[in-house]
């Protein structure tokens, strides 16, 4: 049984945040809640997790309706964007928290979060202080805490927002590996599309409080349901009126349209084009790809669909 | 260069006039006359009972205003409505207003000629005028200490780490002994502390509501005050207010000793 939300709402004074959102989660499967800031997918992520109480509807976890239960019964993994670490405890307690407030042996728990402490590499620092810890430290510290207690569900809220580009792409790679070993639930909450696309098995795109579309990542990409969905999963331009991803676009030399300006980002160069019709359109293409076509700004060549 | 000369030689003439210069007279007057003199003077049966009954006081008022503060703190800081506004403006009066108003509308309040006097009195409990009146006087005028201390740091830390507690599964009680208060530990210890010297130094209000009654209800300021301005014991004044002084900086020492302790082995964390 996955998890089901149903007519869920949350007003704060007269604005919806969250409104009227349906949505079943699959068990077992990494499921990415994307979105603008201000989408409503962190209220959802807390509703869920029973920080936030809903203003109507219900959640139903795995069968059980869990919409008037206290987080502390929900039996659900919470890692906050900050990653709320006790600051006044070791790692290795931070980490066994949740199983002493269940009453476990001193003995169990040790070895417990010794375990844990291997599963997320952080074994040599058992006895550090959280102030003590990177970044990328201190968040798989909070996501042992959390896969401590077993949970049915782990709830992640921005993840990797804190962190700089090179931990980031590290820890989303150990995340995968780690979610393909363990099978948990995952919901996780994140602005970053291409994040969400890599991570994801089932993707839900939210915008203004409410659902625009769920798919898996590469069906949502491919067919979006309309312009918001398109342009938030990754760039568009213009080509004969038409809507269209960048990358479906090549530039041949010579031609009727003329090169504007070339933006060279290292891997990826954008190629503004205006086109014979006055359509102004970019093309993206491979670094490779682009020094095969030689062309310069100012430059005749022709635009066309792959 | 010459600025930072400047700013160093202005602190440090600023501290000799305010601090240096009369601690240094307190201390060359009061053992002019010699050890033994100064030994007797404080050893003298309304000395040791001033310090007694002060330390008393204290004893009673730091940890209730402790208690008190930690939960007016807690309602401030993690509830929201008109009452705690209400509650936040209150807590901040025996700061706002003198000592001596406290005094006044305590006595007004328990005294014979105020509403709860003659009940009490036939209950057998005299408040003004005993170490009573001395009590509720240093819990009013203490009270602000280790709520002012704690709210900015309960604000400061927020409430994911209670959240997380609470989604391990703690309930309400553990989360406030092994999350909540260990995050504000240094608030509360450091209102404490102010909490306490204050205690010691309060005079207005513990000279109205007391009575000052020799070797009754003299605590140890109103002790210094009554050599001085009553006894014309001069000495009396001077060794008394030394003593003072030194349980005042004794405290401060030990607390700058566990703070240093704490930073040790937190290395680098925010305190």
């Amino acid at each position: 049984m996955p998890i089901q939300l149903s007519n869920l709402s949350k007003n704060y004074g007269q604005g919806a945040v969250v409104a009227d959102v349906n949505l079943e989660i699959p068990s077992g499967e990494l499921t990415a809640l994307l979105g603008p800031s201000g989408s409503g997918k962190t209220t959802v992520l807390k509703m869920i997790g029973g920080i936030e109480k809903p203003t109507t509807g219900r959640i139903v976890i795995e069968g059980r309706d869990v919409t008037d239960v206290d987080a502390r019964y929900r039996d659900i993994g919470y890692c906050f964007q900050a990653y709320a670490p006790f600051r006044h405890m070791s790692v290795a307690k931070n980490v066994g928290f949740g199983l002493s407030v269940r009453g476990t042996a001193k003995k169990e728990i040790r070895q417990r979060v010794g375990e844990l402490l291997e599963l997320v590499r952080l074994s040599d620092k058992a006895n550090r202080y959280p102030a003590q810890l990177s970044g990328g430290e201190r968040q798989r510290m909070a996501l042992a805490r959390a896969l401590a207690i077993e949970p049915q569900v782990l709830l992640l809220d921005e993840p990797f927002g804190a962190l700089d580009a090179v931990v980031r792409s590290e820890l989303r790679s150990w995340l995968k590996e780690l979610h393909q070993r363990l099978h948990v639930t995952t919901i996780l909450v994140t602005h970053d599309q291409e994040e969400a696309m890599d991570l994801a098995e089932t993707l839900v795109v939210m915008h203004q409080g409410r659902i625009e579309q769920v798919g898996r990542p590469l069906e949502v990409y491919d067919q979006p349901v309309n312009s918001f969905v398109q342009s938030f999963l990754g760039p568009t331009t213009l080509f004969d009126g038409v809507t269209i991803r960048p990358h479906d676009l090549v530039v041949s030399p010579s031609g009727p349209d003329v090169v504007t300006n070339i933006d060279d980002l290292g891997f990826e160069i954008r190629i503004a084009v205006t086109r014979a019709s006055g359509e102004q359109t970019w093309v993206q293409l491979s670094r490779p790809e682009f020094l095969d076509t030689k062309i310069a700004s100012g430059d005749a060549v022709s635009v066309s669909r792959r | 260069m010459k600025a930072r000369v400047a700013i160093r030689l202005t602190v440090a003439v600023y501290l000799l006039v305010l601090v240096g210069l009369p601690v240094g007279f307190l201390l060359i007057h009061t053992w002019a006359g010699g050890a033994s003199a100064v030994w007797r003077s404080i050893s003298s049966p309304d000395a040791v009972h001033a310090v007694m009954l002060t330390l008393e006081t204290a004893a009673v008022v730091v940890p209730l205003n402790t208690l008190v503060g930690i939960g007016a703190s807690l309602l401030i800081a993690r509830r929201r409505g008109p009452w705690v506004r209400v509650l936040d403006v209150l807590v901040d009066i025996p700061v706002a207003v003198s000592p001596v108003i406290i005094g006044v509308s305590l006595v007004l309040a328990y005294s014979r000629i105020g509403w709860f006097g003659t009940a009490l009195a036939n209950w057998g409990l005299r408040v003004i005028f005993s170490p009573v009146g001395i009590v509720l006087a240093s819990l009013a005028v203490t009270l602000p200490y280790v709520v002012r201390s704690t709210v900015p740091l309960l604000r400061e830390v927020g409430t994911d780490q209670e959240w997380a507690a609470r989604t391990l599964g703690a309930g309400p009680w553990r989360i406030l002994w092994r999350v909540t208060l260990p995050s504000v530990k240094w608030g509360v210890t450091y209102g404490a502390v102010l909490a306490f010297l204050r205690t010691l130094g309060e005079f207005g209000a513990v000279l109205i509501v007391s009575g000052n009654v020799t070797g009754s209800t003299q605590t140890l300021p109103i002790y210094i005050f009554d050599s001085w301005d009553q006894n014309f014991d001069f000495l009396g004044s001077f060794a008394g207010a030394l003593e003072l002084a030194l349980i005042a900086v004794v405290v401060m020492v030990i607390l700058s000793a566990l703070q240093r302790r704490e930073r040790k082995l937190h290395a680098h964390s925010a305190l």
